[in-house]
C-alpha cells in the first residue's frame, strides 16, 4: 500500500512561514495536483513529501509508516523536476539506469572497473539493462538511449526524466511542474500521455502546477493551494462547479469568474438594485459576494438583470468571450456565448444580461461560500 | 588597418618577452659549445661535427693500448701510433652537437629517475588535493551547516598567506616527524590546496540544486553526489585546477630544494638542472639547455591536450 498522509505540517524559512499546517490524505493510486498561484507553498510541500525538506512541524506518513525523519533516498519515491535534471555527463540508458544502480546494487557492485569483473554484478547489470528497455519502451525512446542529455530536445529530455522515475516501482510519483519548459503543443501531447502512464501504471501521482488546465485534465482530485494552506481538495467538477472558496472559484476557470457585489434588505436580494429574489429568507450577512461563471450568463432583450456596453470581443472560433461594462458602476464581466450570437455582440453595443439563480455562488464579504444561503435564493425565486 | 593595431603591437610586444627565454633555452639545446659562447649559428646552430672533450680525456690513449695496437699499425713508432689511437678516439668521441646536448642530458645525471619523481609528486599531489578538495567545495556551496560561512572566510583567508611566509614552520614539522628526503615531504605539505576548494566552489555553486536533489532522490548518499554527480559535471572546473596545480609543483624549485638535501634519487626535474651548474671549468650551456626542454615538454603537451578536454567539458554543461 502507498496511500500518503500528510498531518499538519508546517514549514517557516527563517521568519517567513511557507506552510501553515497542510494537511492531505493521498489514497493508493490517485493522482493529485497540487495547485495555486507561485509562492503558495506548493512546491514546498512537494519537496518535504520528497524529503528534501524537513517540516518544522506535522508529519509524513507513506503505507501507515512515519517517514517524517527519513532521508529522501530512502522514501522509495520517484520525482520528475520542471528542469529535468538528467545527469549531463551519462547517456540517456544510463541515466535512466542510476536509480536501480544506486538501489539494487552494493558499493562494491558499483565500482567502475572492478565491479564490471564481479558475476553477481554482471547478473545485475543483465536486469537493469532489460529494466531500462522497458521504461524505454513505454515512453518511445528506445532510438535515444545512447545520446547524451545534451543532444535531445526539451520534450525528449522530459521524457527521460520521466523514464528514471518510472523505471523503478516507488511508492508515489512527484512531479514537479514538469510541462512548464515545453512548448504549447507539446505540453497538450504530454499532458495526455502523463494521464495515460497514470492509468497504466495505477500508481499514486502527485503533480504541483501552477496551471489550472493540467490540473483540470489530469487528476483525479485537486488541492488548490494559497498562502501556505489548501483552500479545497476535491474532484476537478467539484472544484470548478462547487468552490468552498472565493479564492478557488477566482483561480480555477478561464476566463475568470465574475464576482458581482449582492445585498440583502430585509428579505429582498438585490444587485446593483436590481431584485434577485424578493422572499429571500436565510440568515445571512447583508452584504455578499456573488460569483457567476462567465457561461452562467446570456445575452437577453427582455427585463435584463444586467446593462452594460460590449468593450472587448475575444473569438475563439468555437465561442466568444466578451467583455461587458456594466452600465451600473463601470466594472467588467465576462460572457461567454457562442458563435450564432456574434451578429448581436459588436464593440461598443449595448447587451443586456440574464442569469438562473441556480448557477450563483453565494460567498460572504470574506471569501466563505453561503451554502444556505444560495438554496434559501433558489427556492424563493422558484416561489415568485 | 584597424584602429586597435596599437593592442596588438603591446601583446606581440608581449609575447617577444615572453617568449625569448625560450626561444634561447631550444636554440641552446641544439647548439655547440662554442656556437653559445659566440652566439652564432642562428636557431639550430651549424650541427658540425663536434668532439666531447671529456669523453676524449677520458679515454686517453696509455702505454699498454700502444702496445696492444702496435700489431695494427706496423712500422710505426710510438708517437705516431699514439696520434692514431687519438685520432680514432676523437672519431669515437665526435658527435652532432644537438645529439651530444640531449644524451648528455640523460646519461650525466638520472634524468629519467628525475622526470619519474617529478610525475608521482604532482600526480600525487593533485590527487590528493582534489580528494579533499570536491568534497570540501560540496560541502560549501550545497549543504547547509553551522558556520558554513566562516568556514568559507577561513578558506578566503588562507588564500592570502604566502607559501614562503610558512616554508620554515612546515619544514621544522616535517624534521620533527622524521620526514625529510622522503617522498611524503614534497607532497604532504601541498594536500589541501584551498585555491583547489575556492575554485571547486565556486564551479560548484553554478550546478543546479535540481540536480543534487535528483541524485537525492535516486538513493545516492552525499558521498557518491560528490563522486558520481558533482566529480563529472566540474571536469572543465578540475583541468582548470590541475593546470594551475601541476605547473605550479612540477616546476617547483624551492620546495624540493629544502626538504630534498642529501637523497639525490627524490630529485625532481627543477632539481636535476643543478646537476649542470657549472663549478670549476665553466658550466654546460647545452645540455643544461637541453635538460630544461626536456623537463618542460611534458607541461606543454600536457597543456595542449588539456585544452581539447577543456572545450569539450565546456560543452558538456549544457544541462537545461
Amino acid at each position: 500500500m502507498s496511500d500518503l498522509h500528510i498531518a499538519s505540517v508546517t514549514k517557516l524559512f527563517g521568519e517567513t512561514s511557507v506552510l501553515k499546517g497542510v494537511t492531505l490524505d493521498v489514497k493508493d493510486g490517485e493522482f493529485i495536483s497540487l495547485v495555486g498561484p507561485s509562492g503558495c507553498g506548493k512546491s514546498t510541500l512537494l519537496r518535504i513529501i520528497a524529503g528534501l525538506e524537513t517540516p518544522t512541524t506535522g508529519t509524513i506518513a507513506i503505507g501507515g509508516a512515519d517517514v517524517t525523519q527519513l532521508r529522501a533516498a530512502d522514501r522509495n519515491l520517484s520525482m520528475v523536476f520542471q528542469s529535468y535534471a538528467l545527469y549531463p555527463h551519462l547517456t540517456v540508458a544510463e541515466n535512466i539506469a542510476v536509480p536501480l544502480q544506486m538501489r539494487q546494487m552494493t558499493a562494491l557492485q558499483r565500482l567502475p572497473l572492478l565491479g564490471g569483473l564481479l558475476p553477481s554484478a554482471r547478473a545485475q547489470a543483465g536486469d537493469i539493462a532489460q529494466a531500462v528497455s522497458h521504461a524505454a519502451q513505454i515512453l518511445e525512446i528506445a532510438p535515444l538511449l545512447d545520446r547524451k542529455p545534451g543532444q535531445l530536445s526539451g520534450g525528449q529530455r522530459q521524457r527521460v526524466a520521466l523514464g528514471r522515475a518510472l523505471v523503478r516501482d516507488p511508492a508515489a510519483f512527484l512531479l514537479d511542474e514538469p510541462l512548464s519548459n515545453l512548448d504549447a503543443k507539446l505540453r497538450v501531447q504530454t499532458r495526455t500521455e502523463i494521464a495515460e502512464l497514470h492509468r497504466r501504471l495505477q500508481a499514486t501521482f502527485i503533480y504541483v502546477t501552477h496551471d489550472q488546465v493540467e490540473a483540470m485534465t489530469m487528476s483525479d482530485r485537486i488541492a488548490v493551494m494559497m498562502g501556505g494552506e489548501i483552500l479545497q481538495c476535491a474532484p476537478p467538477d467539484v472544484i470548478y462547479e462547487d468552490p468552498d472558496d472565493i479564492r478557488v472559484a477566482e483561480f480555477i476557470g478561464s476566463p475568470k469568474i465574475n464576482i458581482l457585489p449582492v445585498e440583502r434588505n430585509g428579505t429582498v436580494l438585490t444587485v446593483f438594485d436590481q431584485v434577485l429574489s424578493a422572499h429571500f429568507s436565510a440568515d445571512s450577512p447583508k452584504l455578499m459576494q456573488m460569483g457567476l461563471r462567465p457561461e452562467a450568463l446570456r445575452l437577453t432583450q427582455t427585463a435584463p438583470l444586467l446593462t452594460g456596453r460590449v468593450v472587448h470581443l475575444e473569438n475563439l472560433g468555437a465561442e466568444i468571450f466578451a467583455q461587458v461594462a456594466l452600465d451600473s458602476n463601470g466594472s467588467r464581466v465576462t460572457l461567454r456565448a457562442i458563435p450564432a450570437q456574434r451578429h448581436s455582440l459588436g464593440l461598443g453595443v449595448q447587451v443586456g444580461l440574464s442569469f438562473d439563480l441556480n448557477s450563483v455562488m453565494l460567498f460572504d464579504a470574506d471569501g466563505a461560500r453561503l451554502r444556505k444561503a444560495e438554496v434559501a435564493a433558489t427556492r424563493a425565486a422558484e416561489v415568485a | 588597418m584597424t584602429r586597435d593595431w596599437w593592442k596588438h603591437l603591446v601583446l606581440i610586444l608581449g609575447a617577444i618577452i615572453v617568449l625569448a627565454p625560450f626561444y634561447m633555452m631550444v636554440s641552446y639545446s641544439f647548439k655547440s659549445p662554442g656556437e653559445i659562447d659566440r652566439g652564432e649559428g642562428g636557431f639550430f646552430g651549424r650541427q658540425e661535427m663536434m668532439i666531447d672533450p671529456r669523453c676524449v680525456a677520458l679515454r686517453q690513449p696509455g702505454r699498454a693500448d700502444i702496445e696492444a695496437a702496435r700489431a695494427r699499425f706496423v712500422g710505426q713508432d710510438d708517437a705516431s701510433v699514439q696520434a692514431s689511437l687519438l685520432a680514432e678516439t676523437e672519431a669515437d668521441c665526435s658527435m652532432r652537437p644537438a645529439l651530444f646536448n640531449y644524451s648528455k642530458a640523460f646519461t650525466e645525471a638520472p634524468l629519467v629517475r628525475y622526470l619519474l619523481n617529478g610525475v608521482a609528486v604532482t600526480l600525487s599531489i593533485f590527487l590528493i588535493q582534489s580528494v579533499v578538495a570536491l568534497p570540501a567545495a560540496y560541502a560549501l556551496a550545497k549543504l547547509n551547516f553551522w558556520g558554513r560561512d566562516a568556514v568559507f572566510g577561513l578558506v578566503l583567508f588562507c588564500l592570502l598567506i604566502p607559501v614562503h611566509a610558512i616554508a620554515l614552520p612546515l619544514y621544522i614539522g616535517l624534521a620533527k616527524l622524521g620526514l625529510t628526503n622522503t617522498y611524503a615531504a614534497l607532497v604532504v605539505p601541498w594536500t589541501i590546496s584551498v585555491f583547489g576548494i575556492f575554485l571547486m566552489r565556486q564551479f560548484f555553486m553554478t550546478v543546479p540544486d535540481d540536480l543534487i536533489d535528483a541524485a537525492r532522490m535516486d538513493g545516492m548518499s552525499e558521498l557518491a553526489i560528490v563522486w558520481r554527480v558533482m566529480l563529472p559535471t566540474a571536469i572543465p572546473a578540475l583541468l582548470a585546477f590541475a593546470i594551475f596545480s601541476v605547473v605550479a609543483h612540477w616546476n617547483d624549485y624551492f620546495w624540493p630544494r629544502i626538504v630534498v638535501t642529501g637523497n639525490r634519487d627524490l630529485f625532481t626535474p627543477p632539481l636535476g638542472l643543478r646537476e649542470f651548474k657549472g663549478d670549476g671549468d665553466g658550466s654546460f650551456f647545452g645540455p643544461m639547455m637541453a635538460t630544461a626542454t626536456v623537463i618542460v615538454t611534458p607541461l606543454i603537451v600536457a597543456f595542449l591536450l588539456a585544452q581539447r578536454r577543456f572545450i569539450d567539458g565546456i560543452t558538456l554543461s549544457g544541462m537545461k
